[in-house]
Parts: C-alpha cells; structure tokens; sequence
C-alpha cells in the first residue's frame, strides 16, 4: 500500500455541541474547498476508543486507510467519568489525498461522548452514517458486550483479537459468538495472511497437490490467538482429526504439514525466521526437490489489515471455520 | 475460476503454481520494458513459488548471471523499488534466472534448453511446468514453435504438470495468415495450451466494462437498439509512431489498434450477459457478438471507411515531424495512422444501431473510450428555446485515461425561466479506489500461471476479428480508399468527420 500524500484543507471543534451542529460544520467545511467536491465515499467507519491515546493511534492508522477506503470516519472517545451529564464535544477534519493532480476528500469526526449517551451509540452515529454505505464498527481494543446497541447501527464489526485484554480462549469463543450476529473481522486473522497464502500457494497447480489428500500431521506455533486460528483452518479445511494438530506456544508463528504422496514423505513449511521480519516458506520432499523461498514481512500492518478488513462486507467463512477449528481443538484439548 | 486447493479463497490471491517462465526474445524490449517488471511485482505481491524461475532465450550472446543484471537494471530503470526488490532479485541470483544463447532456427538452441529445464527442475522443484512467451517478432512464432516440438518442449513430462505458451499480437497480418498462424500453432499445441495475449484485457478498467454492465440492474435494460441511438469507441493516442516507422510501416492502424484492441473492446461492449463469468462462458459471447459485426462489402468500405495519415502539426505545445517524415518510413508511404469506421451489427440487441469506431496517432489527447449516446425523448414538452443546450443523454465508459463513467443527462438551469441544458455527472475509478492496480501485465502473467485463459483472446475470437477488418485491409492495400492526410493534432481528417456528419450525427470530444 502507497503511502499518498494527505493534506488537511479544513477543521472544526467545539464543546457541548449537538448533532446537527457538526453535520453543519462538515457540510460548511466541504462546500467552502472546491477540492473537497470529489468524495465518493464507499463506507461510514466508526471506531469506539476509550482514551486519548487510543484515539490518536486509531487516527493514525485511519490516515494511511483513506488512500484505500475513502469513507467518513467517527472515532467515538468515551468518557468514563459515572455521574458526568449527557454531553458532546466534536472535532471535526476534512482531508485531501492527492494523486496524479485529483483530489479525493475523506472526513473525520471525534466526537467525546460522556454521559448516558455512552451506553446508547447507536443514536449518536446513525446520525452521521452516508447513506447507502455500510457502516463498519471497528473496536481496536475490545469485543462488543452482549446487546451493545451500537452493533445493531453496524453492517460489520472488525475486532483485534490479539489486542482484547482477556484470556485468548474466551476471546476466540466470544467472536464465534459474535460472528453468528454480524460479519467480523479479526484483525489476527488478517496479519496471518502471510502465512496463509503462502502455506496455500505451495499447493497451487498440480505438483504438491496430492500431498493434502493424506497430511500426517500438521504443527503449528505461535502466541495463542494465532495458533488456535491457524490450527483451527487447517483442521477443518483439511478435514483433519484434532489429534493431527499439534500446537505449541511461541513468539513467532510457523505452521508445518507433514504428509504422504505415492509413498513419499512430504514436509512444508511456513515461518517467521527469528526476530527478522521474513517469513519463509519451504517444501521438502523426500528424495526429491528442496526448495525455499523468504519473503520480507509486509510493512503498514495496522493499516494494511484494516485496510483488508473492510475489503470484504459479507461474512467471512474462511475466518468463521477457522474460528469452528479453534474450538474443535480446545475441546479436545479439554477446555470450554 | 475455481481451484481445488482445500485452503484456496476467492478473495485472497492465488500464488503461482511452482514453474519455469521460458521467455524467447529476452533480449527485447517487450522482456526488460514489461516482463520483467511483471516478474519483479508478482514477486514482491509474494505471488510467485519457491523456485519459480526465468529462463531467457535469443540470439544475443550472454551468461546467466548477465542475463539476470540485465534484467534487473532494466526494471530498475522504469522505477526503484528499493531494498525489498533487491531482495527478490537476490532470490533470483541463486539459480533463478538462467539464459539461453543461440538462433531460433538450430535445433541446438532447443537441446539447449531442454538441459536448462531438466535441471531446473531437478535444482529448483518446478515440477516440470513451463510457461513459455513468444516476446519475438510474429515472423519467428511457426520456427520458435516447431524447434519446441523437436525437442519434446510442447507437451508436459509427466502427468499434471502443464506446458502454456503465450502469444503476443499481432496474431497474424490478415486472417489467412492468421489461420495459417493458427494451423502452425495447433499442429503442436492443444488450444488449451495457447493463452493469446492482448494486454488491453489485462487493464483493470477494461475489465470494469463487464462489472458495470454485469453488476448492475440499471443499465442492462437500456443497453440495446430501443434505447441506444449510436456507440462511438474511441482510441486516441498522444504519440506519434516515434522510433517504431519501419515496423509500423508494415503493421498501420488497422493491425496495430482496430483488430485487436478496439475488436476486444467492442465485443466486450456489446456482448450478451455471459451464464457464467469464467473463461468459456465470456469469451463464447464476445464470438458471438463478433461474429454478429456485418462484413463490409468493397461498397460499404468505400463509404463507411476513412484511412487517415498524419501530416506535421503541432502537439502539446510541440511541433512534430509528419509521418512521411519518420525515421523508416517511406516519404511516399501509403500506410494509415488514422481509421474511422463505420460498423453495422445484425443481431437482436444491436440491429440499426451504428457503431462508430476511431483510432488514430498524434491526436490531440490519449484517450480509450466507449460513448453510448441514447436516443432523445419521444416528445419534448418545452419549447425549443427553453432546451437549447440539451444533447442527446449519453453514457461514457472512459477505459484511459481517466479511468471512469459519464453520464451525460438533462437538468433544469437554475433562476426563474425554465431553461434545459446538458450537464455531466462525472465519476472517476482513482476517486473511489485509490489504490494501486496491477499493471496488465502482471495480472495476465499470473493468470496464464494460474491456468486461468479468461483475459486471453482463443483462436475463434481472432479469426472473427480478422474477418471484420480482412476487407477494409483488402481495400487499404488495393489502394482502393484514398489515403486522407490530417494535421496532427486534431482530431483526425476533416473525412472522419463527415462519416458521420452525413448521418446527423457528430464525434464526440473525449
């Protein structure tokens, strides 16, 4: 993903103010640039921060997103003061990203939002949302609670399942449960893509094919999330007994599958090598070819997933087997 | 297209299979200028296999590792990719580009290579899986493809691995050479094995011409004669024919631009909704609405053709050179730089309606288009003086190089009188995707990896193309349709113009 310039061509703020104030203010914002004309926006992107930090990471990473997704952005700031008064204080940006001489305009709206309007969010954004775009909810650094109104304003939630503050195990089962309600994203499974294209393209065409119709065993490794979600895809994806799938607890993830082919023995592998940010990948064949390959980790992740996360609007069935296996395994590891 | 590759998704993208791209002509300008930047991007996508690797061949004397340098500094030279290509391209130093020196037609070269593959194979696990690019003049495809057939090249080893060979254009100088071409082609490659290649499907917006009329429910229903009054496909380029004169002098126009790209665009446009969206499915309708284009008789051609060649004139801002004026290129040279035509298709959806198509070298502005322009309304309840400004609605798929549609509709003037005028609603690709898209090369590459023929032009579909313009070629080298000069700069003779001038009609200003 080219990092385009981004320039910001106007800006408002202000306290205890109401809706209609801010829609004014973008509406005044974009009708006094003549550059701000051009917007065709594909989606209303609400992210929901609990703090300042969170939401100046979350503005940095949606800065580098609007080359990609054009899109209104609300970051939502909520205020954990208990007893503060219903109220609302916005700031309001219209950017420009310019390339080959036109400009497209993104809007970004943070809105701090104290009071009882916390628990109903679903009022403060319907308000903002284009019409006939879907409105994506991403939740950096947490999962919806049970009947959080927000999620029935959303057409999709994206979550990072790595960065919710839980035990793993309980984190995987509640996106299963909220993928049953609503397409999720996990930003998780989109970091694996390395590994996950990679791992399929040594089976692409003919040559190593045959070796998925018997895998003997297949280990993967890697913090929790990762491991169980990869472990997960293979085994359900490969039709394979949980037994077959081996996870071990490491900083980097690898995944290899041991199989069989016309009574040759078959190894290939995926892993991150080390602390370097290259990922090889790896086929071994018995009396036959080795051969290997590194590629570079790819740079811009946090925007790259997102970015990847709002590519898809529907369900994402790869994701959702994925997260099927991870319970397969845990179940019969014992857990749940 | 479908894989069976269990952990395969439909939208992630597919890595090449493990092979070897065996590249004749390695030493031209079409390798260093686009295969291989196509190479050095699949790679850095991560869409190419472990061991995948590039094997030259020409007649120009080289090693390996300058082979590889070559190519390496060539793509550099188009745009630095920095650190990580330098990376890919150390992957590639071990073994991953290897060159074949020698002339097409010894039978040495073939043996040569074949050794070159086996270890490959055996080095590099490539699986006996070759696809094969004929980057050479069209003269020494029948001699390139029968030294692969002595050598046991055109066929796979073993079984499921695969042999491709990817033809450039222009696939033939007029269709009985071109169905010679053909016959030369098949006598040792099946045409599932053969993936022409026109890099106008390759472009993104060209493939946008099927997702708008596929995709949507809007357009579809007035996509046919009751609705549509006339098509008007443009393809303008900026440039002159530049240090190309004595190839073009042989090629023209018609070869160069109206068989292939403005024949793949038209059958694109005016195609029926395919049952299925994979590479039988849409290229069966492109044939069948080729194959619904009327041949011109040597009547129609004197009519409804223009044959144009520049003079000198000036183009953004620079006075250029006319053509007789080009490096190689006969002063008295006859061939055209400009056709206009005007094309008749006889079927259910299109009949009556006349479609106009151009191309021509240093017009004003480089543009691909496709206009439809729609028939005005029955009645029109204002008085004439209220809707002066209104033209007919027309809808532009613009395909480069502002990649978009316009629609082109009615709205009222704003004040007290009730005035009508024309107004455009303008929407750009680059406004709603700013992301970069690959470049045609590339994703054909990929897809002729990949098996995937659908962006490829098959035998028929050539064959159709060629017969549409086999009459008009007829009459250029009879010299039955007189060349018309235009200044260059402008839009084409003043000839072009009164094509269509006759019809009421008028070009379009892209």
């Amino acid at each position: 993903m080219t990092k385009l310039a981004v320039t910001t061509i106007g800006s408002w703020e202000s306290e205890n103010v109401t809706v209609g104030q801010v829609e004014k203010a973008l509406t005044d914002l974009r009708r006094h640039q003549q550059r701000a004309a051009v917007r065709t926006s594909v989606l209303t992107l609400v992210a929901v921060v609990g703090d300042d930090a969170e939401a100046d990471a979350a503005r940095s990473i949606i800065a580098d997103l609007g080359a990609r997704h054009p899109s209104r952005t609300l970051i939502i700031v909520l205020d954990d003061e208990p007893h503060a008064p219903n109220c609302t204080d916005a700031a309001v940006w219209v950017h420009a990203i310019e390339r080959e001489g036109r400009a497209v305009c993104f809007e970004e709206v943070v809105l701090r939002v104290r009071g009882k309007a916390r628990h109903h969010l679903d009022s403060v954004v319907e308000p903002f949302a284009l019409p006939d775009v879907p409105m994506v909810v991403w939740l950096p650094v947490g999962l919806p609670s049970p009947g959080d109104p927000l999620m029935r304003a959303a057409d999709r939630v994206v979550v990072d399942s790595r960065a919710v503050a839980e035990a793993a195990g309980d984190v995987l089962a509640r996106s299963a449960t909220l993928a049953k309600r609503l397409p999720v994203a996990d930003l998780s499974w989109m970091r694996l893509v390395q590994w996950r294209t990679m791992l399929t393209g040594l089976f692409e065409g003919q040559l190593y094919r045959p070796f998925l119709d018997a895998v003997d065993r297949v280990e993967v490794h890697g913090n929790h999330g990762p491991r169980y979600l990869l472990g997960g895809w293979l085994l359900r994806r490969l039709n394979l007994p949980p037994a077959r799938v081996q996870l071990a607890r490491d900083d980097h993830v690898s995944v290899v599958i041991h199989a069989v082919s016309d009574g040759r023995k078959g190894t290939f592998t995926v892993a991150r090598r080390g602390a370097e940010r290259e990922i090889q990948s790896r086929v071994d064949i018995e009396d036959g070819p080795q051969v290997d390959q590194t590629v570079r980790m790819r740079e811009q992740w946090p925007s790259l997933a997102l970015a990847s996360a709002l590519t898809r609007v529907g369900h994402d069935e790869m994701y959702e087997e994925a997260l099927a296996g991870a319970r397969d395994l845990r179940l019969a590891e014992g857990g749940e | 297209m479908t894989s069976d590759n269990p952990l395969a998704e439909a939208t992630v993208e597919r890595v090449a299979p493990p092979a070897v791209l065996v590249v004749f002509g390695a030493s031209g300008d079409l390798t260093s200028r686009k295969l291989m930047p196509a190479v050095e991007n699949l790679a850095l996508r991560r869409l190419l296999p472990p061991g995948f690797s590039v094997v030259g061949v020409a007649r120009t004397e080289m090693d390996d590792q300058k082979f590889l340098e070559r190519m390496q500094e060539s793509v550099k030279e188009l745009g630095d990719n920095g650190e990580e290509a330098r990376h890919v391209w150390d992957g590639f130093a071990a073994g991953g580009f290897r060159y074949v020196a020698g002339d097409y037609s010894d039978p040495e070269t073939f043996k040569k290579l074949k050794d070159v593959l086996d270890e490959i194979d055996e080095q590099r696990g490539t699986g006996q899986n070759r696809l094969i690019y004929l980057a050479t003049p069209p003269d020494t495809f029948p001699v390139v493809v029968r030294g692969l057939a002595q050598c046991g090249l055109n066929q796979p080893a073993s079984e499921g691995a695969f042999v491709r060979i990817v033809i450039e254009k222009p696939y033939g100088r007029d269709a009985r050479s071109a169905e010679k071409l053909d016959a030369t082609v098949h006598e040792v490659f099946a045409e599932d094995q053969v993936y022409r290649i026109d890099h106008y499907l390759g472009k993104e917006t060209v493939q946008n011409v099927l997702a708008l009329r596929f995709a949507n429910a809007i357009f579809e229903p007035i996509w046919n004669r009751r609705y549509v009054n006339h098509v008007q496909i443009t393809v303008a380029e900026q440039l002159g024919v530049g240090h190309r004169g004595s190839f073009y002098e042989s090629a023209g126009a018609l070869r160069d631009i109206v068989q292939n790209h403005v024949m793949q665009v038209l059958a694109l446009t005016l195609m029926e909704p395919p049952a299925t969206f994979d590479a039988g499915g849409i290229r069966d309708e492109k044939v069948k609405a080729l194959r619904a284009v009327d041949i011109l008789s040597p009547e129609e051609v004197a009519h409804d053709v223009v044959r144009g060649q520049y003079r000198s004139g000036w183009v953004q801002g620079s006075e250029v050179h006319g053509y007789r004026d080009e490096e190689g290129v006969h002063p008295h040279s006859q061939t055209e730089t400009y056709v206009a035509m005007r094309l008749k298709v006889d079927n259910w959806r299109w009949a009556g309606v006349p479609i106009y198509v151009r191309t021509g070298k240093y017009l004003p502005k480089r543009v691909t288009e496709v206009a439809m322009e729609f028939n005005r309304v029955p009645h029109l309840p204002f008085a004439m003086s209220q809707a002066e400004g209104l033209e007919p609605d027309a809808l532009v798929l613009r395909i480069q190089p502002d990649e978009g549609i316009t629609l082109r509709f009615g709205a009222k003037v704003p004040g007290q009188a009730f005035r009508v005028r024309s107004v455009s609603m303008d929407f750009f690709y680059g406004a709603a995707f700013l992301e970069e898209t690959p470049e045609a090369y590339e994703r054909l590459l990929l897809d002729a990896l990949l098996g995937d023929p659908t962006l490829f032009i098959r035998s028929d579909e050539v064959a159709q193309a060629w017969r549409i313009v086999d009459p008009v070629l007829e009459a250029f080298e009879e010299g039955d349709l007189p060349l018309a000069r235009y200044e260059a700069g402008t839009w084409g003779p003043p000839e072009a113009d009164a094509l269509l001038d006759r019809d009421g009609r008028r070009w379009r200003k892209p």
